[in-house]
């Protein structure tokens, strides 16, 4: 193969795979389509009072071991608990400009969930109801799900050596097939957790910031965080505000002292992957054929060479012997065999020389 | 004789009665003249809505009659000077800069800002308060945050708020108003306006704690919990004690059913409101999905009182202070 035939190579297989990649990342956000009707909980910080009704039904509801402290010991909620794969929702303490608020925990169940994106076994799915659900019979407990999650949400049964599976809020799931709240909101005494579709749960929580100005801070997170999540969290503003809250600094400042990420961008975690992963099964089905193509052409070329150099050769070796013969032939007539023989064994022997002073000049 | 001596007496007794009666039952007492102010200088005063351009028809909120004895004297209490309100140091009238159209003097700050703005930037050298931020910040009081801190905040979108402040006497002609609104009524006659209309201003007197229920069993949720017997007369009577000496209290609630409105919201005021379960139902509402539920409405209701009022106790998570926990016997819930 020459230069110009491998830079042709390379740049066709340049352009192959830069298609195939453009066209993967532009379907990204159609891997989990946005349902409409989904349900979602708006989670009002203002509200909670710590109670840990919440964690208690969540227990009840799902069958879950009981914690070691009981869920009436309201003292672990100043200790920055997470969630496990045991207690699938916790309430912390958070110091706002050092008043107390409370704030739950478990998964915000993304629209575009990033431990679906991450699982190559497929447990992860979003259901139209807005659940992000996970089905452990594929699970291989690689534990990627837990690396993706922004909110570090999913827990792994450590404690089992056979078959443990990643565990987490399940959004009470087979209770809604039911018809039913899910535990935590059925439990909570104050409704600071709204239950409701999504859309009208931020049509609420923005209302309820119109009706108590000064009260939130004017953001709804999980809105749009992280491309968007069921749940979402309405954030008290620090104080009275002097001047309008919708500034960047100060929303970042309240959201920190929640303990919330505000930083996550508005784009699904599972985007920033798609375009790179998206052109892997395009690499392993074509580069194979682009390049083993060009080697194969490239190996009979040269077998195809070979073969006409050798017939070349044999062609020349079979004139030189027929030479040889038809001269010996004539010399049998006119001189006799002896002369004949002679004569032949003299031209063998110069040829065979030649040969070899050909061979060892080629080496 | 005797007889006739007796009946006689009885009905002087009556009269003298009745006329009591009627006396205290005339509403405003006619004009007891104003305190005078400690800084001499007018006890009330009219404040107009003075313009540069001509108003033939006094196209404008009424004029407002400032107490200004009332308000001194509270300044003196809270340890504060004349500075607050006459920020530029010279205590001038505010409609001296501050025109219904803003004039350079003013910083081209219009009266109806100068008096109503609540969000006012800070300035280097002190930043003025304007009347209702001033009420607005007094109102953050622990004895008011509890109706003020939730739920009466948008109270001055009501037509009723305006009115407190601006009304004034009928006796007012209106030559009299032109000359207030070109700033050309004589003292005298202003300030004699001014303490007719603030000695005029009705004492509006609350419901009696009396009217309503002793004590209210909330049985409607129970459960887990025996019912909660909520002392309403007390927390009602425990109300109007602690505005019973704000002026500002007396002057802006002006309605009868004040104490009543902040718990009993939402609908006409009535001395019979309608039951807490007409509105917020027990499970999830699909037509109002924003709506507390019956439990919530009233933890949130009672919760968010004594935080803003700073009641200690009870503590949000005591549960069984309120509602005595029931005995189990096979109840579920």
């Amino acid at each position: 193969m020459n230069r110009r035939k491998f830079l042709a190579i390379l740049s066709a297989s340049g352009i192959v795979s830069a298609l195939g990649t453009a066209k993967v990342a532009k379907s990204a956000p159609h891997t989990f389509p946005y349902y409409e009707d989904s349900y979602g909980v708006l989670h009002d910080t203002t509200r909670c009072i710590g109670c840990r009704r919440c964690e208690a039904a969540c227990q009840q509801v799902n069958n879950l071991p009981m914690p070691e402290k009981p869920f009436t010991d309201l003292e672990v909620t100043s200790t920055r608990r997470r969630t496990t794969a045991y207690a699938w929702t916790v309430v912390n303490k958070y110091e706002v400009n050092s008043r107390p608020y409370f704030r739950k925990l478990q998964c915000f169940h993304c629209n575009d969930p990033a431990c679906a994106s991450a699982c190559f076994a497929k447990c992860f799915s979003k259901l139209p109801d807005g659940a992000v659900v996970y089905d452990g019979s594929q699970c291989v407990g690689c534990r990627y799900c837990m690396v993706a999650c922004p909110f570090n949400i999913p827990g792994f049964q450590y404690d089992l050596a056979w078959d443990p599976l990643v565990q987490k809020c399940t959004f009470c799931e087979p209770r809604l097939k039911e018809g039913k709240l899910p535990g935590c909101v059925e439990a909570c005494p104050v409704d600071a957790i709204t239950f409701g579709r999504r859309s009208d749960l931020i049509k609420i929580a923005r209302a309820r910031m119109a009706e108590n100005p000064g009260k939130y801070v004017n953001y709804v997170y999980g809105e749009h965080d992280a491309g968007g999540t069921a749940w979402m969290v309405l954030v008290p503003a620090a104080g009275a505000p002097a001047g309008p809250v919708d500034d960047a600094a100060v929303t970042g400042s309240e959201m920190e002292q929640m303990g919330l990420d505000a930083h996550l961008g508005s784009q699904p975690m599972g985007e920033l992957t798609y375009g790179a992963l998206g052109a892997v099964p395009m690499i392993v089905a074509f580069w194979p054929v682009v390049f083993g193509g060009a080697y194969a052409i490239t190996k009979r070329r040269e077998a195809m060479n070979r073969a006409a150099a050798e017939a070349a050769v044999n062609d020349a070796r079979n004139d030189v012997a027929a030479a040889v013969d038809a001269a010996v032939r004539k010399i049998e007539e006119t001189e006799g065999q002896a002369a004949a023989d002679r004569a032949r064994r003299a031209m063998t022997e110069a040829l065979k020389a030649r040969e070899e002073e050909a061979h060892g000049g080629n080496k | 004789m005797r007889k006739g001596t007796k009946l006689l007496l009885l009905a002087a007794v009556a009269l003298a009665g009745a006329a009591c009666l009627s006396a205290l039952g005339c509403g405003p007492a006619m004009a007891a003249p104003l305190e005078p102010t400690d800084s001499g200088a007018p006890s009330a005063i009219v404040i107009f809505p003075v313009g540069e351009k001509p108003n033939p028809k006094a196209a404008a909120m009424p004029p407002v009659a400032f107490n200004h004895v009332v308000h001194e004297k509270w300044m003196s209490r809270a340890n504060k000077d004349c500075m607050v309100c006459h920020h530029t140091g010279d205590p001038i009238a505010c409609t001296t800069c501050h025109t219904i159209e803003g004039s350079p003097e003013g910083g081209n700050i219009t009266l109806e800002r100068a008096m109503h703005a609540v969000k006012i930037a800070p300035r280097k050298d002190g930043t003025p308060s304007s009347c209702v931020s001033c009420h607005e910040n007094t109102m953050k009081q622990r004895n008011c945050a509890g109706c003020h801190g939730q739920l009466v905040r948008n109270a001055r979108e009501s037509d009723k708020w305006c009115v407190v402040c601006h009304s004034i006497t009928p006796r007012m002609t209106a030559q009299q108003l032109q000359a207030g609104i070109q700033g050309k009524l004589p003292d005298g006659v202003n300030e004699q306006l001014a303490a007719e209309t603030a000695a005029a201003r009705p004492h509006t007197k609350y419901w009696s704690p009396m009217v309503a229920p002793y004590k209210v069993e909330i049985s409607a949720l129970s459960g887990k919990y025996e019912p909660c017997v909520f002392n309403h007369r007390h927390h009602v009577a425990d109300l109007m004690a602690r505005v019973k000496n704000s002026e500002l209290a007396q002057a802006f609630h002006n309605d009868p059913a004040t104490m009543c409105v902040t718990c009993h919201h939402h609908s006409p005021a009535s001395t019979t409101p309608p039951k807490c379960s007409s509105c917020h139902s027990i499970g999830i509402d699909k037509e109002h999905p924003g709506r507390p539920s019956l439990m919530a409405a009233y933890h949130l209701q009672c919760m968010n009182c004594h935080k803003d009022m700073n009641v200690a106790r009870p503590r949000n998570t005591d549960c069984t202070t309120c509602h005595k926990l029931r005995p189990v016997q096979g109840a579920s819930k």
